[in-house]
């Protein structure tokens, strides 16, 4: 396993956050070269980040710009050609398939754009799914899924299928099981993608609920209105940090004491 | 990820496909149901062909030209009908002088032969010239009148005794006692009918005119073998039986102490032998079909599940996503392919059942499902799923997630 050093963000890094926070996601040099045919395209060139614990970061782009491919290597789907990724203060460049399962169980909760629920199973089996696959007993299983279900207001719906289910309830269905196992983070790609506007809404606030209630909350989108919802906006382009501004609801909260831990 | 919750997405999956896994496993369906009806049918024959052996008469055994094993090879059988000489009605008188163990020495021959009465006639009977004896060592018994009787013998007199089909044949039901039937130009008057003993695989085993069997060689000549049906005085004598049979056909042959046999003595055990080489046989052409079957079903299994990884390829990428890793994948598509074909087996069994069940209501056989057949056929079944799963499931765990993830269904 990576040691379990934390990374301080160097001096060189320029960020909107100073102090000693703890650092949750830290990469250096990231570059992703994929081979296309006889060429080679580099979707990533050398991307520094820090992203610290109870952050609400929003990582934006155009498509094409290597947003999703910085999404799939911070969320270990994939590995980076060069470089190096910290995770919680685990050195995930390095770590082959199984390893990088387990990170995905225990570090990282997924929000997709198209839910991805287990189509003819209850809301509470969709969230016990991590549970599962990190070896928790029956019991165990239950219970937390059904406080994860609970977070997201949908204690009520548990035995319901995702199409007894409305959009986005589903998608609270989706986030109740990226909450489930206590993950490092939460990593949210286009998660309003596929809803109205209302809907929409409601999903970014249940989003800002769980960020006061201390998770840390990497979204990934094109739409600037979703993303001024974050406190901080990492922009990318053509495979390198373009920009990374602090929202006005990052001033907002930046000015107030930090939230207390869930 | 534990079996059971394996096997709970397995059969969520077949529940919500249920036509088309239905489909899918009509060949291990198809394959398990013949296997086990195969077995079910030859052991259900079997018993009912032994018990058949078994009521010819307890410790009898018979003497005859050839031996069953020359009556089932046909090059021995053409070496043998140069060597045997056919058994006469001399032997038979020999053996009864000479022989000290049995309780009765019955003869008998026979030929097919047509029946007449009144303008309606019978063809196929079996005509057999008999000694009063074999009543006791015989399956039949009387229903109406009397047996042949050793004064119809001595006197070589032309009388009958009869089964029910020439009865329900010839006479339409009525008392056909003391009136005549025309065999082979000959009139027989009728002494007795047999009970009826109904069909043993749609032969009828009623069908049949017994005269004195003096008179059949007055009217047929003596070319005809005949065969001996000897009794022994039990179960316990019935070796040193045979064997004095066998000693006094050797010597009224005057064959010498290194010439074979040139007559057959053939027990119930040898019947029961042969008729199991025979079943051996078809059995063995049933299960290697049923294998067939079982391959080509599984080739299916594999076709279906390389769709089906195709078709959940997001899915796969959301449990990647959510911590799977490649060899909790590959378990689940294992599983799900062998609790697949599993069931293929099930259903199988359960038809192989109901028509073990329909064909105990429609034949006199005992069938009976042979719990080791089933047993085996879905041990088997599973085995075929599981290997026939390994290529699309390995295949399944192979998806990168992110490949899975974005691919659009």
């Amino acid at each position: 396993m990576a040691t379990p050093t934390i990374h301080q963000p160097s001096a060189t890094t320029a960020t909107p956050y100073a102090g000693d926070r703890e650092v949750v996601i830290r990469t250096e040099n990231l570059w992703k070269i994929y081979q296309m045919g006889s060429e080679q395209v580099a979707a990533l060139r050398g991307v520094n980040l820090q992203i610290y614990r109870n952050e609400y970061v929003a990582i934006m782009g155009p498509s094409g710009s290597g947003k999703s491919t910085l999404m799939n290597l911070i969320g270990c789907l994939d590995s980076p050609t060069r470089g190096e990724y910290w995770l919680s203060g685990h050195l995930v460049s390095a770590l082959d398939d199984d390893e990088l399962a387990r990170i995905r169980n225990q570090e990282i909760g997924f929000v997709f754009q198209t839910f991805n629920l287990l189509p003819r199973t209850s809301a509470l089996h969709n969230v016990e799914l991590p549970l599962i696959y990190s070896g928790a007993p029956p019991a165990e299983r239950t219970e937390r899924a059904m406080a994860a279900l609970q977070q997201v207001d949908l204690g009520s719906r548990v035995h319901h299928k995702p199409n007894e289910l409305s959009g986005g309830q589903r998608q609270r269905v989706a986030i109740a099981r990226a909450l489930v196992n206590r993950p490092s983070i939460i990593l949210a790609d286009e998660p309003t993608g596929n809803l109205d506007s209302t809907t929409s809404n409601e999903i970014m606030a249940l989003l800002e609920v769980l960020w006061e209630r201390g998770n840390t909350i990497v979204l990934v989108t094109h739409e600037h209105d979703i993303a001024e919802h974050a406190h901080r906006v990492i922009h990318i382009r053509d495979g390198q940090v373009a920009g990374d501004t602090r929202t006005r609801r990052g001033d907002a909260v930046a000015n107030r004491p930090p939230a207390p831990p869930a | 990820m534990g079996i059971r919750e394996a096997i709970a997405v397995a059969l969520g999956t077949l529940r919500a496909h249920k036509l088309r896994s239905f489909l899918t496993l009509l060949g291990v369906i198809i394959s398990v149901c013949t296997l086990v009806a195969v077995v079910a049918m030859v052991q259900g024959v079997n018993t009912y062909v032994g018990s058949k052996i078994a009521r010819l008469g307890s410790n009898i055994f018979s003497v005859s030209q050839f031996s069953l094993n020359e009556m089932t090879n046909p090059v021995r059988f053409m070496r043998a009908r140069e060597t045997n000489p056919i058994i006469r009605y001399q032997d038979y008188q020999f053996l009864r002088a000479n022989a000290r163990l049995p309780r009765a020495i019955g003869a008998q021959t026979q030929r097919t032969g047509t029946v007449k009465h009144n303008g309606r006639s019978l063809d196929e009977v079996n005509i057999s010239g008999v000694t009063p004896n074999v009543l006791g060592m015989s399956a039949f018994q009387v229903a109406n009148g009397r047996f042949l009787a050793p004064t119809d013998e001595q006197r070589r007199a032309y009388v009958a005794f009869v089964g029910p089909d020439i009865v329900t044949h010839l006479f339409g039901g009525a008392n056909p006692l003391g009136r005549h039937i025309l065999v082979s130009g000959q009139q027989y008057e009728i002494i007795g009918v047999a009970t009826a003993q109904g069909d043993v695989f749609g032969q009828s085993q009623d069908n049949f005119v017994m005269i004195p069997l003096r008179t059949y060689q007055k009217i047929y000549g003596n070319q005809d073998s005949i065969t001996l049906d000897v009794q022994a005085r039990g179960a316990r004598l019935l070796p040193a039986t045979m064997d004095e049979m066998e000693m006094l056909m050797r010597v009224r042959r005057h064959l010498s102490w290194n010439e074979k046999n040139n007559f057959g003595i053939i027990g119930s055990d040898a019947l029961m032998t042969l008729w199991h080489t025979l079943t051996g046989a078809i059995a063995s052409v049933m299960v290697g079909v049923s294998f067939v079957f079982l391959v080509v079903g599984g080739i299916v299994i594999m076709n279906i599940m390389l769709a089906a990884v195709t078709e959940r390829t997001q899915e796969v990428g959301m449990r990647k996503a959510v911590g799977a890793r490649r060899s909790d994948i590959l378990w689940q598509f294992l599983v799900e392919s062998a609790v697949l074909s599993t069931v293929g087996g099930l259903i199988g069994v359960l038809l192989a059942y109901l028509f073990t069940l329909a064909a105990g209501a429609l034949t006199p056989i005992p069938f009976s499902l042979p719990l080791g057949a089933v047993v085996l056929a879905v041990v088997i079944s599973t085995l075929v799923g599981l290997f026939f799963g390994v290529y699309p499931a390995s295949k399944a765990a192979r998806l990168t997630p992110i490949a899975a993830l974005h691919s659009e269904v």
